[in-house]
This record gives structure tokens, C-alpha cells and sequence, in this order.
């Protein structure tokens, strides 16, 4: 079974690698086929992934929470939400993004070692922090948020790049293609409004499980301080929103900031072995 | 069957010359009888547009529709054939198909991309079919032009950015806001080329017009023209805080609009500011383009992107050509189908098809000597070739009349060789019969043996 979840993981790489190709050569011809195959090829893909996890889950009697497997639900979240947010907008542009960050997810999955555990390196007190429903939701909503703010710092990055050729008067074919401004800046903002109560939801339940299990100083950990900060960082962005008004290239660049947070402690943080907050985990 | 087609165009002929040869919606149905009833003419369909028109046939021969088309034209509008020869432009036989692909995908058109001639052609196409002047042969090469016209306009972006000023500017408009629905335009000054772009802008969705001029009672005037509200040119920056795209064209000759006093404006907005400047001298200070959340294109912005958009519908273009190309030789394939020697040739040949499998089916049963089976097979040779001789000798004799194409197409259709290959599902037997015999014609071909003749 786990040779066969391997198989479904590869092929559903290859899809979105495939998918990726498509959506780009879409924008770039505005062949109106091409989205339908790319859509049909991310589909695909996302049963073979979805496969992909539930058969290594029952191989393993339960899916170890590993920092590979869960850049690999990360991976997963992130063409789920993608597909909702296709199916609101009516806009394939964000295929020709969202897709290859969720291939390069799963590639540095990979790399990690997706199918390598590391919970039997841990010590009786994390095992009985781990072993509990609440980890494995914390977890989850963790994956989600951080796949809505990667929605939001794609809209901002496009928001740039459109905001830069309308100031610099480029008319060019990929100008014509891409989304409007306003558009754009929706996504970024939209990204972050459904994000950030999932991730204040997931860290709570985490904060939950550390107090109900009485770990030493987990707030000191590196880890947990780098999540604070990715808190902060989003929660600032929705205050200026709200509250100050930002828009545009400001809330833009607040947006790519915390996704940069993001990325160092969803990928960066995991190849340090430290702290409370088992890297590996 | 001649294909031909006579006109005159934008390209050809000046105004004073195409809008004496129109053909109004209200005369095809004559014009149409008039030109189908010259000997030879088996089709027509006319073509009328403002910068165009063309007619249409087929005739039994070239020169003959030709010169049927030029008297008709002539004498129909009553010029003299000489003088109007000049202007003419004359395509014939495999040209004019290619011709009608490229006037449906627009790429013959004054504004290459534009949309309106697909709808035309249409029309036209329409006119002929309800005066029953198209059959078999227009009747497909009509339908498979809209087909040219829609690929064109769906595969490649050739419509796809305005070619003019006032669309630019509302092209962009869009781009900054995605779309126009509830928005407020500020004109500033009242020229025609503002209330131009502002017409648009207005048909695209926008709510609300704010009008400031100099001359309260001529920004009255505008604003009225909208259903908009005129505002004192006093309030300008008042104004410039509930509006979202703003198109300036004062006589002014120094700046109205400046970074310093914009600035605040800026601050104070959640929404970004599309600033259309196409007065000259400016009005519009081009430094306020550094402030957050401003855009603005003057005049020569505005050029540049028109200029951009018609260079980029030119390199669609030669895509749109690939796809003529590709429409033109299925087309031809549908020509050669419906020539009666291959026709002739694959029924035979789908005859033959049957009569060695059901042979086969038979030899298999029977215990037959070896001279035993040959007689059956010139039995059954004989039956199939007695069979099909009366039908295909009077389908050959029904080729050369007006209506051979139809004879060719029920035919076709009776002995299920049509488009055979791309069918699936409950036709499959009758689809890998239709590809044997296709194959045994090639191969026919290849050898120059008589298609289907069973050598008794």
C-alpha cells in the first residue's frame, strides 16, 4: 500500500506539473481549452494526492505528523483552496501560480523525506503531547491558514506587478492577461480575512494542548515565538486594513512580509533540530 | 462546381463607389433571385457592409460567373461595367474560400479584430438561405466561415484591446477596478473628447458623473447629458475625493491638477484614482503618478497603448491564418468527399468490405472444396456488382446536373460515409467498416486497380 501511495504521490506531481505548464501557456495564448485540460489535470492530480494520503495514512496506521507529511497536507490545502477560490472568481490566472507553489510544497516534501517519521526520536513527555485530537486539528487548521495566506501573497505579489506596469504605462500581451488591480487586491485581502481566524483557531488549540500537558517554558520556544510573530504580522495587516484603510501596495507588502514568516517557519524552521516544538514536527 | 467571388472594398474602392453598389437587407431577396436566375449561377449570396461588397456564387463555369457577376452588379445598380471593373477585385476557385475565411475572422476587415463582420456575413449568409440561393456547397462553406470567425475570436486574442482612444482609456479603467459598476466619474472641462470617453465609460457601468468646468452653466449642460451633477470649479478637490476615474480636457495652459494639492487627496482614499489626461497642453501634473494609489495616462499613453494593442491584434493575425489554413483544408477534404468517383469508389469498396467478411462467415460454416468457394465468391461478386451498377452509373449521370452535390450527400448518407471516422459509440461496426474500405481505396489508389470490381 505504501508503494502504491508513493505512485499516486509522483503521478499527482507530475499533474500539477503538467497543470502548471498548461495554466501558463493559458495566460500567455488565452486559449480557453487549455484552462479546461489544466483544471482537468489539477483535478486530477488533487484525487491522486488526496489518494496518495489516505492510503500512506492507513499504511502507517495513522499519518505521522512529520514536517514532510505535513508540507505534504500544506501542498494539499493549497490546491483545495485554489479550487474554491477558481470557482468563485471565474479566473484561471491564479492557476498559473498557486499550482506551482503547491508542486514546489510537495517537492520540498519530498526532499524532507515525506514518508520518513521521526515521532520515534521522541521523548515520553512530546509523545503524550502529540497523541491527542487536538494536535492533529491544530495541525490541520495550521495547513489551511497557511495555504490562505499564500492565496494572499500571490494576489499581492500580481497586485504589484500590475500596480508597477500601470504606473510604468506597459502595455504589454501578459498585461492584458493578468487580473485587474482591484481584483487582486481582493484576493490578498479575502486571503487573509479566512486565514487568519484558522490560524488564531490552530495556534489556540496548540497553546491548549501545552498548558493542559504542562510543558516547561513552550512559549520560549523558537518556534512558537516565530508562529507569534506570524500572528502579529496578520493580525497588524487586518488591523491597518480595517482600521487605517490601507490598501494597495502597502497591505501588498505587508502581506508578502508575513508570508515570508510563513515560508521560513514552515520549511526553513523544520531543518532545525531545537526547542519545545519538536522541528520535525 | 466554379467558385467566385466579385467585390469591392475599403481597400479598393472609395466611399463615393461602396455606397453606390450596397445591397440593403431590403433588396437581397430580389437581388438574390435576380443573379440566380443567370444561366450558370447555381448559388449566391451577397455581402453588404459599409466597407464592403461582395458577391458570392457558383457557377458552371469561371469566366461565365465572373462576367454574370459583373452585369449583374452593373446593371443592377446601373453604372457602367467599365468604369466599375475598375474598383472590382475578382477571386476564383480555391482563393475565394480562403478569401471568406479571412473576411469572417476579420483579418480583412479596416480595423483588423473588429467584431461586427462575423455578425454580417451571418446576415448575409441568412438573406441567401431564406431565398433558397445557397445549397450544399454554400450552405458549408458559410457554416464552416462562422466556425473560422468564432475559433479566431476564441483561440486568439485578436479582439481582444481596444484600438481606439476612448476604449483604451476604458480598457485601463478596468484594469484598475476590475469592473466599472457603481463608479464615479469627474469630468473636468466639457470638450468632445471627454464626453466621448466619458459615453463609454457611462455604457460600461459607471453610477455616477460629476461635471466641473470654468463656465458653471456649460458643466450644467454636460452633467445633464449624463444625468450627472455639475459641480463649482472651486470644489475640484472636493470632487476628486468621491470620484474614481477622472477624465481631464481643459483649454488650460498651465497645470489644474498638481502633486501638492493631490497628495492629500491621495492620503485620504482607500480606493485608487484613475486620472485620464487627454487635454494639450496637460492638465494633469505628470509627477501625481508617483503618488500611492494614482494612475495616469495622457494622451500619449493612451496612443502608446493603442499602438501596442493594434501590433499585438497584427501578431494574433498570423495565428488566426494558421487556423484559416487548417479550416481551408478541412473544407477541401469535404470537396473531394463529395466528388462522385470517390464516392462511387467508397461504396464499392464498403460493398466489398461486407461481402469478404460475410464470405469469411460462410466459409467458416460450410465444408467447401476449394472449387466450391470459388463459385461462391463470383456469386456474391456477381450479386454486389449487379447490385450497385444501376445506383453508381446514375449517380455519376446525377453528378454533372445543378443538384449533384445533394445526390452525392444522400448518398453518402445512405451508405453511412459520412465523417465516418469520428463517430463513436453504437456506429463503431459501421465506422471500422467505413476506415477498411477506406483503406482498400488507398490502397486502389496506390496501385491503380479498379476500386471494388471483384475481377469476374
Amino acid at each position: 500500500m505504501t508503494q502504491v501511495a508513493f505512485v499516486a504521490f509522483w503521478m499527482a506531481m507530475a499533474l500539477y506539473a503538467g497543470a502548471t505548464v498548461l495554466y501558463g501557456y493559458q495566460v500567455a495564448t488565452k486559449r480557453a481549452a487549455l484552462s479546461a485540460y489544466a483544471t482537468f489535470a489539477t483535478g486530477a492530480g488533487f484525487v491522486l494526492h488526496t489518494a496518495s494520503i489516505g492510503l500512506h495514512s492507513s499504511a502507517t496506521d495513522g499519518t505521522l505528523l512529520t514536517g514532510a507529511n505535513v508540507l505534504v497536507l500544506m501542498g494539499w490545502a493549497l490546491v483545495l483552496v485554489y479550487f474554491v477560490l477558481e470557482h468563485l472568481m471565474k479566473v484561471k490566472t491564479y492557476g498559473a501560480v498557486l499550482v506551482p507553489v503547491a508542486l514546489v510544497v510537495l517537492l520540498v516534501a519530498q526532499v524532507m523525506g515525506a514518508s520518513r517519521g521521526v515521532l520515534a526520536d521522541l521523548s515520553s513527555d512530546q509523545a503524550a503531547l502529540v497523541d491527542n485530537w487536538r494536535i492533529g486539528i491544530h495541525v490541520a487548521l495550521i495547513a489551511f491558514a497557511n495555504a490562505g495566506f499564500a492565496v494572499s501573497a500571490v494576489g499581492s505579489a500580481l497586485y504589484l506587478v500590475i500596480e508597477r506596469q500601470l504606473k510604468h504605462r506597459k502595455n504589454t500581451k501578459l498585461f492584458n492577461r493578468l487580473p485587474s488591480l482591484a481584483q487582486t487586491d481582493r484576493v490578498a485581502r479575502h486571503g487573509v480575512i479566512w486565514a487568519f481566524p484558522v490560524y488564531s483557531a490552530g495556534l489556540l488549540l496548540g497553546v491548549l494542548r501545552a498548558v493542559e500537558t504542562d510543558q516547561q517554558l513552550w512559549w520560549a520556544d523558537a518556534r512558537v515565538v516565530f508562529a507569534g510573530l506570524v500572528w502579529l504580522a496578520f493580525a497588524a495587516y487586518q488591523f491597518m486594513r480595517w482600521r487605517k484603510g490601507w490598501a494597495g501596495r502597502s497591505a501588498a507588502y505587508l502581506s508578502l512580509g508575513g508570508f515570508v514568516l510563513v515560508t521560513i517557519l514552515a520549511v526553513v524552521a523544520r531543518t532545525v533540530p531545537a526547542g519545545f516544538h519538536v522541528f520535525g514536527l | 462546381m466554379h467558385l467566385v467571388v466579385v467585390g469591392l472594398s475599403h481597400k479598393t474602392a472609395p466611399v463615393a463607389i461602396r455606397e453606390k453598389l450596397t445591397f440593403p437587407a431590403s433588396v437581397q431577396r430580389d437581388a438574390l433571385a435576380q443573379i440566380t436566375a443567370i444561366e450558370g449561377v447555381r448559388e449566391a449570396v451577397i455581402v453588404s457592409t459599409c466597407n464592403r461588397t461582395e458577391v458570392y456564387v457558383v457557377a458552371s463555369s469561371e469566366d461565365g460567373g465572373v462576367d454574370s457577376v459583373i452585369t449583374f452588379l452593373a446593371g443592377y445598380h446601373d453604372l457602367d461595367r467599365h468604369e466599375l471593373a475598375r474598383y472590382l477585385y475578382v477571386i476564383t476557385g480555391e482563393a475565394v474560400v480562403r478569401h471568406l475565411f479571412r473576411v469572417v475572422a476579420s483579418l480583412d476587415s479596416m480595423v483588423v479584430g473588429e467584431a461586427q463582420i462575423l455578425g454580417q456575413v451571418k446576415e448575409a449568409y441568412e438573406h441567401g438561405f431564406d431565398a433558397d440561393t445557397t445549397r450544399r456547397v454554400f450552405n458549408k462553406l458559410f457554416r464552416q466561415s462562422f466556425e473560422v470567425g468564432k475559433r479566431v475570436r476564441t483561440e486568439t486574442a485578436i479582439g481582444e484591446s481596444a484600438v481606439s482612444i476612448s476604449y483604451a482609456a476604458v480598457e485601463l479603467a478596468k484594469k484598475v477596478f476590475d469592473n466599472l459598476e457603481g463608479r464615479t466619474i469627474l469630468i473636468l472641462g466639457a470638450g468632445k473628447m471627454s464626453e466621448l470617453t466619458a459615453k463609454h465609460l457611462v455604457c460600461n457601468g459607471v453610477a455616477r458623473v460629476l461635471v466641473a468646468n470654468r463656465t458653471f452653466e456649460r458643466a450644467e449642460e454636460m452633467a445633464g447629458r449624463f444625468c450627472g451633477t455639475a459641480i463649482p470649479y472651486e470644489q475640484l478637490y472636493e470632487g476628486l475625493r468621491e470620484a474614481d476615474i477622472v477624465i481631464s480636457s481643459t483649454a488650460a495652459t498651465e497645470y489644474v491638477i498638481t502633486k501638492r494639492d493631490l497628495a492629500p487627496v491621495a492620503r485620504s482614499r482607500t480606493s485608487p484614482l484613475f486620472l485620464i489626461d487627454i487635454a494639450v497642453p496637460r492638465d494633469i501634473d505628470p509627477d501625481v503618478n508617483d503618488l500611492g494609489g494614482v494612475f495616469l495616462y495622457d494622451i500619449d499613453d493612451l496612443s502608446g497603448v493603442v499602438e501596442s494593442n493594434l501590433e499585438e491584434r497584427m501578431a494574433e493575425a498570423r495565428r488566426a491564418e494558421g487556423i484559416i489554413d487548417e479550416e481551408i483544408d478541412s473544407f477541401f477534404g469535404w470537396v473531394e468527399s463529395m466528388e462522385v468517383v470517390p464516392t462511387v469508389a467508397a461504396i464499392r469498396a464498403k460493398a466489398e468490405v461486407i461481402r469478404e467478411m460475410e464470405l469469411e462467415k460462410a466459409f467458416k460454416r460450410l465444408d467447401l472444396s476449394e472449387r466450391d468457394r470459388k463459385t461462391v465468391e463470383a456469386l456474391t461478386c456477381a450479386i454486389v456488382n449487379k447490385m450497385l451498377h444501376g445506383p453508381t452509373a446514375r449517380l455519376k449521370k446525377a453528378a454533372t446536373g445543378r443538384d449533384g452535390y445533394e445526390y452525392m450527400e444522400v448518398a453518402r448518407a445512405l451508405y453511412g460515409l459520412e465523417d465516418s471516422e469520428d463517430r463513436s459509440g453504437p456506429g463503431a461496426f459501421r465506422n471500422l467498416l467505413n476506415l477498411k474500405a477506406r483503406e482498400i481505396v488507398e490502397k486502389q489508389k496506390e496501385t491503380g486497380e479498379n476500386v471494388g470490381d471483384c475481377g469476374s
